[in-house]
């Protein structure tokens, strides 16, 4: 009768378990940590774009941006000189609006998941970004076109279609907690968790997987791939951690989630930065956060650079 | 940082605490001299007795009595009124004296009074025992027709009194009552005369006079009713039925022999009597009441004193701190992420117009009809304004459609589709459809389901006829649910819904403990 109850842990155990809430992160974490005059540093990924290259973090080279509607028309000639491209909303959250073109001619634009789209369309989503179709409060909004990231190899047998990317929860300038999200058959090519992407938790310290999720629940294998999530291990660990530790000297922003992707050639990139990072990676990692973030507001040394914050957290 | 969360919780805690201070003495205040209750009751019978006194000075000093209603057993007396210019008033526990040096012209002195219906407790006042009555003096003729009458009675029903009054009230008229009390027969000289028979019998009686409430009733002479002691007790009857106990709508004004005015210093008078009745809403008449006890600056600052519109209109915006509440327990406490923040709330208000099941199944309809008609919209690519414009227009369409075949097919539910905000709907459809697009049928069901889970459960909360009193009665609440809400702001604990969505971490966490 009482068999529901089981799905339901106390609030006393999930605080001896170190999970942070929502209402907890909203207030005593994101509140305390980021000014909201910092927001639209990391909103607007134009000007987050511009950021990151005074600091010297890598991102997808810059395109065009088309700003006003009668620009629209225009998009073509824009990535003229590229194979193929991604537009999104600058001002988009969660990959809403985000639009990746593998391969096109005048009117059949191939997108990541092997969508076929005529020219109108193309056009159709690029004028609704405009509209604020995908931005926060529905505001106007510019669409952003950038080059595409053609995503490792070695991540091929881990994701299905879409590009994998790492969060990385930066919280002081020092990396707390780090998942690894791959795209499912479900979830549409995209790495949005409550899609049903799959969360890998990574060990900070290593780069390597420790736990694995879908739909907050714990998995060993990708669902469509069928390749063992522990067996995960990200490369060049330490330049996806350098991105995420200058998130916090490019904003300013105590607690934030840098979300990183490898790209074939260029290597780590950031793709946005993020002031309100959610709580799913906790699952990822089936561990709780909020112990970890006392631990360095309590503990961790204070007025380091990024490369010392490197070293004391992989120390 | 602990120590600034600590202060602010400390702060809201004592404004809190103030806050349910202040709406205590503010409950008992209403209750005690405004008369509020916690139970709706929507309107009370409020009678106005005028009482008018004409006269014409004759040079002296002018002194006039007026009997005063003092407690009426079953009414409350709101409001007493008199017009009496440039006199001087004395208010005693049964008379009102209003006094002037001489004047010339004829004067005119209004006396009102304003009651209302209270209880049903009336009856009989019990009293220590009057002295026995004096025997009345009567000549020869006059006493045998006064043994001959109490004879006759004596064969009737009921008790002695009744006995007599039915004596006196038979048709054709008894002979010897016509010979005992001349005609024409006044109520004055009928209650003179039972009340003289019944000394003879060594029982106390007296006149009681006052005013049967009646509409628009206008008299120069007061009713009058007897009553008699018995065994402890004074009982009113009827001097025309001999029906024993107080009517529901008699109001005495005065017991016994003196008369209801009494003048010096004038000829000519004349009292007249007026009785209106009118129906008030209770929150009218707290104004009276407040009066009463000196309370009415406090009183013309409420939002009582405010024209009945501007009432009603507060009356429904007073139940919003009630349905915000809700609405932000149901997302901070329980965790139900829900479309706009206050989406739910609108549609609950929307739901308190149109009836539960009624609204709720004009909802889906318009709500289904909508995604259906988004749908075909979204081939058309339209820009955002215009396609979000045209969904609006279709929600006005589609209402308009359920309203007119609602009529015609004698189907009322279909009618309550009007009182939806149509843009609201609008964006549910929009934010839906979009949904839907982007993360499945599942997760855009999800979101609308959610959304009328919070709506129904706020419902409930203000659908309450008594809840949505005591919010407008006792309106300080709302205070006190500012600070809870306001404390709910720094409620850092976790969410109903993170228990079973973090429940996976604490399993591993037990074991490692």
């Amino acid at each position: 009768m009482f068999n529901w109850l089981r799905n339901f842990a106390t609030p006393a155990q999930l605080r001896a378990a170190g999970v942070l809430g929502m209402n907890r992160r909203n207030y005593e974490i994101i509140a305390k940590s980021n000014r909201r005059r910092l927001y639209p540093l990391v909103d607007d990924k134009v000007q987050t774009k511009k950021l990151a290259a005074t600091v010297g973090i890598n991102t997808p080279h810059l395109i065009g941006v088309i700003e006003v509607q009668n620009e629209v028309d225009q998009f073509l000639s824009l990535v003229r000189d590229y194979k193929e491209f991604v537009v999104k909303p600058a001002h988009g959250s969660g990959g809403k609006g985000v639009l990746v073109i593998k391969s096109y001619d005048e009117n059949h634009f191939v997108t990541a998941s092997e969508k076929v789209l005529t020219y109108n369309e193309v056009y159709q989503h690029i004028s609704n970004i405009l509209s604020g179709l995908y931005s926060l409060g529905g505001k106007y909004d510019v669409a952003v076109l950038e080059e595409m990231v053609h995503f490792s190899t070695q991540f091929e047998k881990f994701s299905y279609q879409g590009i994998p990317d790492v969060r990385v929860i930066v919280y002081n300038g020092f990396p707390a907690l780090s998942m690894m999200r791959l795209a499912t058959r479900e979830s549409g090519g995209r790495a949005n968790l409550h899609q049903g992407a799959v969360g890998v938790g990574i060990d900070i310290r290593t780069g390597r997987a420790v736990a694995a999720v879908s739909h907050d629940r714990p998995i060993r294998y990708h669902p469509d791939t069928g390749a063992d999530l522990m067996e995960l291990q990200v490369p060049f660990w330490r330049q996806h951690l350098e991105i995420a530790a200058k998130g916090y000297e490019m904003t300013g922003l105590g607690y934030l989630g840098a979300d990183i992707v490898l790209d074939k050639y260029r290597g780590p990139m950031m793709l946005e930065l993020n002031a309100r990072p959610g709580l799913a990676i906790q699952i990822a990692n089936g561990r709780g956060l909020r112990d970890i973030l006392k631990n360095i507001r309590n503990h961790y040394p204070h007025g380091l650079n990024f490369e010392q914050r490197l070293d004391y957290v992989l120390k | 940082m602990l120590k600034k969360l600590k202060s602010v919780r400390t702060f809201l805690t004592i404004g809190l605490l103030l806050s349910l201070l202040y709406a205590g003495f503010s409950t008992y205040y209403k209750v005690m001299y405004w008369g509020f209750n916690f139970t709706p009751s929507k309107t009370t019978d409020v009678w106005t007795i005028e009482e008018h006194v004409s006269f014409v000075p004759d040079g002296r000093k002018i002194t006039v009595s007026l009997a005063r209603p003092g407690k009426i057993d079953g009414f409350k007396i709101l409001d007493e009124d008199i017009v009496a210019p440039k006199y001087t008033i004395e208010k005693k526990s049964d008379r009102v004296i209003v006094s002037s040096a001489p004047r010339k012209r004829p004067q005119d002195i209004y006396y009102r009074i304003l009651l209302y219906d209270n209880v049903d407790s009336r009856g009989k006042t019990e009293a220590a025992a009057p002295a026995k009555p004096q025997k009345p003096v009567m000549d020869e003729q006059t006493s045998a027709l006064a043994a001959q009458l109490l004879e006759t009675a004596a064969a009737r029903e009921g008790d002695e009194v009744q006995q007599i009054i039915a004596l006196f009230n038979q048709t054709p008229p008894d002979e010897t009552v016509q010979s005992f009390v001349a005609a024409p027969r006044t109520p004055k000289a009928t209650a003179q005369a039972v009340l003289d028979l019944l000394a003879l019998k060594g029982v106390s009686g007296r006149m009681v006079r006052g005013i049967k409430l009646a509409e628009a009733k206008k008299t120069l002479v007061p009713d009058i009713m007897l009553e008699v002691y018995n065994k402890g007790m004074w009982k009113v009857y009827n001097l025309e039925t001999g029906k024993k106990g107080l009517p529901g709508d008699f109001i005495i004004f005065q017991r016994g022999n003196q008369s209801l005015v009494d003048l010096e210093g004038g000829t000519d008078s004349v009292a007249k009597f007026s009785v209106m009745k009118s129906i008030r809403s209770s929150f009218r008449m707290a104004g009276h009441r407040a009066e009463l006890s000196h309370s009415r600056n406090w009183f013309d600052y409420s939002i009582y004193n405010l024209p009945l519109n501007e009432q009603n209109a507060l009356k429904w915006l007073m139940i919003f701190p009630l349905a915000i509440l809700t609405v932000v327990l149901m997302r901070n406490v329980v965790g139900i992420q829900t479309m706009g923040t206050f989406t739910p709330m609108l549609i609950s208000m929307s739901l308190v117009k149109t009836g539960f099941w009624p609204g709720l199944i004009c909802f889906s309809v318009i709500i289904g009809i909508g995604l259906l008609i988004r749908a075909a919209l979204s081939r058309l690519n339209l820009l955002l304004v215009p396609r979000i414009s045209a969904v609006v227009i279709f929600v006005i369409l589609i209402m308009q459609a359920l309203a007119i075949v609602g009529y015609q097919w004698k189907w009322e539910i279909a009618s309550s589709a009007l009182f939806f905000p149509i843009i609201i709907m609008a964006w549910i459809i929009e934010r839906a459809s979009i949904t839907w697009e982007e993360d499945g049928a599942v997760n855009a069901t999800k979101e609308i389901v959610y959304s009328v889970l919070v709506a129904v459960i706020t419902y409930f909360v203000i659908v309450n006829e008594y809840i949505r009193h005591i919010m407008f009665a006792f309106n300080e609440y709302n205070l006190v649910i500012l600070f809870i809400v306001m404390l709910l702001g720094t409620y850092t604990g976790y969410r109903l819904t993170e228990l079973t969505r973090f429940a996976p971490l604490a399993k591993k966490g037990a074991r490692h403990v």
